[in-house]
């Protein structure tokens, strides 16, 4: 290995001329100088002005250095030390920017941590206004609390607070059966009929192509919990796929003309011929009945159908606890003496509904009234005394505020809280508002809060970064250095949401849902394709991180996650079942990496013409980095859309040739896009493109679509002085320079972790971390997490 | 330790003098009439013929308007439309106030609604910002926040009722605030504290603004829960033959209550269709049904009786709304009333030439205005921005050129 280092440094001496300690002036004089200097200068960039006299900023000199765009690739080439130390001498000149010293907690944060000190799982960040504005990061510090999101803040924490421990005491835990379908739309009950002891369902959507969806009438959850389904359910037909059966919730108007927009619960995959049951947790809110749709390829819209899904019955079971009294209330009040007081009959004495109901078409649910008053049990802890009430507000804010805490940092939320027993004569109450003026304090919403230690400081950090949270117990007790804290953190589940915060910042996947196919175009785009694509994406994010992969397969890899829907999707056969699996593919398939996946493909589309330009910014700004500006203000926009033949948009869009000023930055953006035109705008591969034909009267959803072939696809293009003439091509090129991406991912990450764009000090470090051969996921995110929290807490 | 008790502290606590600043602030500004806006989207529209004068500027030739007794105080706009909108179908309904292209599409986000800008401007000084309205209980309408997302209106008029005149309990909502205020006093305290800590004063400063502004917050709702309703007997129509007609009746009729006892300065009635039959004087029908008449006269006949009674009674709002004396005028007035649709025509689901009709407001009106180009709605929309003070260069789809439409 020595050896072959030793080769390698003589092998670039031989290059590059002896290694001296050379002034970096003569460094840049000789890369740099035959180029840039004089009024003829290169891209008109002298640089003898910038190396002796100017405060001019140098990022942009930076980045072409360092990510080998320059000196160009026919010209002598720096060694890694020398490109190093003209790096170094840039960043040092640049004039120190500041970031600011603090920010908010996003809103994911704010509901991801409370759900850790409360022990609850609510998804209530959509009830708190998304209030990024331009950033693409949500941790970015230019963003600031306001009052609004203050006072939803309050809101939302209040709601969290009851949702755990209800005034009134907790409703018992219950079981319906039902097996009464309703339609949301009389004209649609031909899709679906009495079979055996239940109903068979065909596949339907509706005119305007929503998925269409069966109501059960009969289920109403009282209160907004966690609620088990479980459905009975078998296949009947002569394929080989599975079904998919969609759960979704929502409240059922027959005043409309068609179900209203609902969400989706879960799939349950049904491959049995013989009735199996399965079950999903939900979480539903009162008044929200649940629905199902059924998809399969091979029954649309059948009639009276003879094949489909079956399903006997639906049991909800819920609101479910993990014990009674609920788990939290050990660790929230520890010592304290609990004692448990139920206003009602105790759970079991209700009578089961399963039991009473064992024929068709008996709506289960009726014998308990839905809006009957409901025997609650409450949780009490036997004590008024004040010590208590300050040991539980003690330990509860050194959990949230992740510091040691003396008495008297404690005491402003003491005294709420003994305002309140006072008021209420009730402990769990106090406790409450103890609790909420904790988390509502600037010590829990302005981060980095105020730790007492270093140590407490960096896991702190890390928590928020890695689980958008706070550091549990095991964390807080830890004496392991920081990578190895690091490693065990990642493979904790809670490292998901900074996976899916990424999907929806980086790769801007939070765009997901306001880009929709055209049905015209693309008839068989339908919820269960909507709902995987990007779990796709997450779940491929997560096998390169956890998994330590190579950054290269950010752009090409031979394997992705998919199931029967996405195999479907992307024309891969014998995937059965709608659970995500690793698959392997054979080299011909242009699939595997970020680029070629569906969901990407798919947000950077208008969801009716693809756009080269869209993709080709996407590719450069997420994963190469290319510096590129925002087009200047005089510039008439080219606005291309596919016309009745294909090149006449190749020919607008490259039209930016014309143009000094557009093709400057346009020749390393649109390139890009041009690979990607092999794939339509819901990621399906293409050779020709589809042209919209008109639809009389109200649009009519078919499968077919309303659409006719156009012209074929031209994927070629050039980047770089290098050719491709297809997505295949343009990997090549891409991974032909591997450290680029790494680079690019690492800069990604810090501005992520930390809020703010790296400095070019910063970006110097976060260089030389790249500078390894072998550039891996998961070394390179705790590489940088341990260099910003390090050297950088500020 | 010895601890305020609660009386003490709403005595001494920062929440009194604030609130007889208000009430100050109330009494200096009672001679001069606020304004206040009523938006009322009827989603099946109204039958063209029969809606638009035949004659340019004479109320006398619609079959619907010419029984308007308020004609000198309305303009009825012909020729405008919501870009982007031509082909929708029922879902243009929840643009009718956003102004949103392609609210059929699956994947729609709509964006905030005008009457949800107005409120934001005008519902600081009322005890509800704004009143949300519909026929049915449908959980959305025409308002939707600045998410974009819907705010269910209410629909039940007894729940109506006594949510602006009827006795509730407030406990609960009591506790609630007063909890607050003490967590907000807390954090100050927290603060004081933390000041003296090094290196803290940015992130101390700009917490201080921010729950200072929650504190005045807070202190709205302090107040209000500390106003005594308005007394108003409950004259609801309890009609069992024609309870479609006595429901839009009632919705109007609280919404003018609303008005006279300045409970609220913005409505918005949503109103929304059933499949089933309703019955009006003169007609049963699917009223859906009925809107897709296809051009066949007894159909037309049929949906005329409806639409006829709905005009009967925003008339009589209308009237109403010009009888009540206020200021040195009427509360019609001091009133905008919009009245339109969604859809120019619900036949053939189509939405261009949209039925609009602007009332009261203290406008000179035109009575029937016909623009010579389709219009953008949105122009409309942004001039009543700009009437109530609001200093917005564009809103949804409206046109860089916008002319005024009203003067």
């Amino acid at each position: 290995m020595h050896a072959l280092k030793l080769l390698l440094t003589l092998f670039a001496l031989i290059i590059t001329g002896p290694l001296s300690a050379e002034e970096p002036q003569a460094l840049f004089q000789r890369f740099c100088m035959d180029c840039h200097t004089g009024d003829s200068a290169s891209a008109n960039l002298d640089l003898t002005k910038y190396l002796h006299d100017g405060f001019r900023d140098g990022t942009l000199i930076f980045e072409n250095l360092a990510t080998s765009k320059m000196p160009p690739s026919d010209a002598v080439q720096p060694s890694e030390a020398a490109r190093h130390e003209m790096l170094a001498w840039i960043a040092n000149r640049q004039p120190e920017t500041k970031p600011r010293a603090f920010r908010r907690v996003s809103r994911h944060e704010f509901v991801h941590s409370i759900n850790d000190l409360l022990e609850t799982e609510l998804d209530l960040a959509a009830k708190l206004p998304e209030d990024r504005g331009a950033s693409q990061f949500d941790s970015d510090r230019r963003i600031q609390l306001s009052p609004q999101m203050l006072r939803h803040y309050f809101s939302v924490a209040e709601e969290m607070l009851e949702h755990a421990m209800p005034t009134d005491g907790f409703v018992n835990e219950r079981t319906w059966v039902t097996r009464k379908l309703k339609d949301s739309h009389p004209t649609y009950n031909i899709y679906v009929r009495d079979y055996r002891e239940g109903v068979l369902l065909s596949w339907t959507r509706a005119n305007n192509g929503n998925s269409y969806a069966f109501f059960y009438d009969n289920f109403e959850p009282p209160v907004a919990g966690w609620y088990e389904l479980t459905v009975d359910a078998a296949k009947v037909g002569d394929f080989e796929e599975d079904i998919s059966i969609q759960l979704h919730a929502g409240k059922y108007y027959y005043a409309d003309d068609r179900p209203q927009p609902q969400r989706l619960l879960g799939v349950v995959s049904v491959g049995n011929r013989e009735l199996k049951a399965t079950t999903i947790r939900a979480y539903l809110h009162p008044g929200e009945s649940v629905s199902v749709h059924c998809y399969s390829r091979h029954n649309f819209r059948d009639q009276n159908p003879t094949q489909g899904a079956y399903i006997r019955q639906l049991k909800a079971r819920g609101p479910l606890q993990d014990g009674w009294p609920p788990n939290r209330f050990q660790t929230l009040f520890a010592d304290q003496l609990l004692s448990v007081k139920s206003n009602g009959p105790k759970r079991g004495t209700l009578p089961d509904a399963s039991q009473a109901n064992s024929s068709r078409g008996i709506e289960s649910g009726e014998e308990m009234a839905l809006n009957e008053e409901q025997p609650k049990k409450k949780v009490w802890i036997e004590s008024d005394r004040p010590e208590d009430l300050q040991s539980i507000l003690h330990r509860f804010a050194e959990r949230a505020y992740a510091a040691k805490l003396s008495v008297a940092e404690v005491e402003p939320y003491l005294q709420v809280a003994l305002r309140v027993l006072e008021r209420d004569n009730d402990l769990v109450e106090a406790a409450k508002a103890g609790f909420k003026a904790i988390i509502c304090s600037h010590r829990f919403l302005l981060v980095p809060g105020q730790h007492d230690s270093e140590q407490r400081a960096r896991k702190a950090a890390l928590a928020r970064v890695l689980w958008l949270s706070i550091p549990d117990t095991k964390l807080r007790d830890s004496q392991a250095p920081p990578r190895e804290q690091i490693a065990w953190m990642m493979r904790d589940e809670r490292t998901d949401r900074m996976i899916e915060s990424l999907c929806n910042q980086w790769l801007n996947l939070r765009s997901w849902n306001t880009i929709a196919p055209s049905l015209k175009l693309y008839p068989r785009y339908d919820d269960l394709l909507d709902h995987y694509l990007p779990l796709e994406t997450r779940a491929y994010l997560a096998h390169l991180l956890r998994e330590n992969q190579p950054v290269s397969h950010l752009i090409d890899s031979n394997y992705s996650f998919l199931n029967q829907r996405l195999a479907q999707h992307y024309g891969i056969d014998g995937i059965v079942g709608q659970q995500l699996r690793k698959v392997s593919f054979s080299p011909d398939v242009p699939r595997g990496g970020l680029l070629t996946m569906g969901s990407i493909l798919k947000v950077t589309t208008d969801g009716f013409d693809t756009s080269p330009i869209l993709r080709g910014t996407w590719i450069s700004r997420n994963l190469v980095g290319t510096p590129v500006s925002p087009p200047p203000e005089t510039v008439k926009a080219i606005e291309p859309a596919h016309g009745d033949e294909a090149t006449s948009l190749r020919a607008r869009v490259e039209q930016h040739k014309n143009h000094e000023t557009c093709y400057a930055c346009h020749k390393r953006i649109d390139p890009y896009g041009f690979a990607l035109e092999s794939f339509d705008a819901t990621g399906q591969w293409r050779t020709r493109y589809r042209r919209e034909k008109p639809h009389r009267g109200t649009f009519q959803y078919r499968l077919d679509g309303y659409y006719r072939l156009g012209a074929s696809v031209d994927s070629a293009g050039e980047i770089k002085d290098q050719a491709f003439s297809d997505v295949f091509g343009l990997k090549r090129i891409l991974l032909s320079n591997e450290r680029v991406i790494a680079y690019h991912f690492a800069k990604t990450f810090f501005e992520y972790a930390n809020g703010y764009k790296p400095d070019l000090r910063q970006r110097l470090e976060l260089h030389a971390m790249t500078g390894a051969k072998d550039y891996r996921m998961k070394d390179l995110v705790s590489d940088v997490l341990i260099y910003s929290l390090d050297g950088e807490s500020r | 330790m010895k601890s305020p008790t609660r009386r003490q502290f709403l005595k001494f606590g920062a929440a009194l003098p604030l609130a007889m600043h208000a009430l100050d602030l109330r009494a200096a500004s009672k001679p001069k009439s606020p304004r206040r806006i009523v938006f009322i989207c009827n989603s099946l529209g109204f039958y063209a013929p029969y809606f638009f004068p035949k004659k340019r500027g004479d109320l006398a030739t619609s079959q619907y308007l010419r029984h308007m007794e308020t004609r000198d105080k309305l303009t009825v706009f012909e020729n405008l439309y919501h870009p982007g909108m031509e082909t929708s179908n029922h879902d243009s309904e929840k643009s009718f106030l956003t102004g949103t292209p392609k609210p059929e599409a699956p994947n729609f986000v709509n964006s905030v609604s005008l009457d949800q800008v107005l409120a934001e401007k005008m519902g600081g000084e009322t005890r509800f910002p704004f009143l949300p309205l519909s026929i049915y209980d449908r959980g959305w309408g025409c308002s939707w926040n600045n998410r974009g997302v819907a705010i269910p209106p209410l629909h039940d008029e007894s729940r109506i009722y006594n949510k602006l005149f009827g006795h509730e309990d407030l406990t609960a909502k009591r506790r609630q605030i007063d909890k607050d205020q003490l967590i907000v006093q807390c954090l100050y305290r927290d603060m004081e504290r933390l000041q003296r800590e090094a290196g803290q004063a940015a992130k101390i400063d700009h917490y201080r603004g921010v729950i200072a502004e929650l504190e005045a917050q807070l202190e709205h709702d302090a107040f209000w829960l500390h106003e005594k309703k308005p007394h108003v007997p409950n004259t609801l129509d309890q009609d069992p033959e024609f309870a479609f007609s006595a429901k839009i009746k009632n919705l109007l009729e609280l919404s003018k209550l609303a008005l006279q006892t300045d409970s609220t300065r913005v409505i918005t009635f949503s109103m929304d269709w059933v499949y089933g039959a309703i019955k009006v004087p003169g007609a049963t029908g699917g009223w859906h049904t009925l809107s897709h008449h296809g051009g066949r006269q007894d159909q037309i006949e049929s949906l005329s009786r409806i639409e006829a009674d709905i005009m009967r009674h925003l008339n009589q709002f209308l009237t109403d709304l010009d009888r009540i004396k206020e200021g040195n005028g009427t509360l019609l007035d001091h009133t905008t009333v919009i009245i339109g649709s969604n859809f120019g025509d619900a036949s053939d689901h189509t939405c261009n030439h949209l039925p609009i009709i602007v009332a009261g407001g203290g406008y000179q009106h035109q009575v029937h205005s016909v623009l010579e180009k389709p219009t953008p709605l949105c122009n409309l929309w942004l001039e009543l921005l700009h009437h109530n003070d609001l200093d917005v260069a564009s809103f949804g789809s409206s046109d860089r050129d916008a002319r005024p439409l009203l003067s």
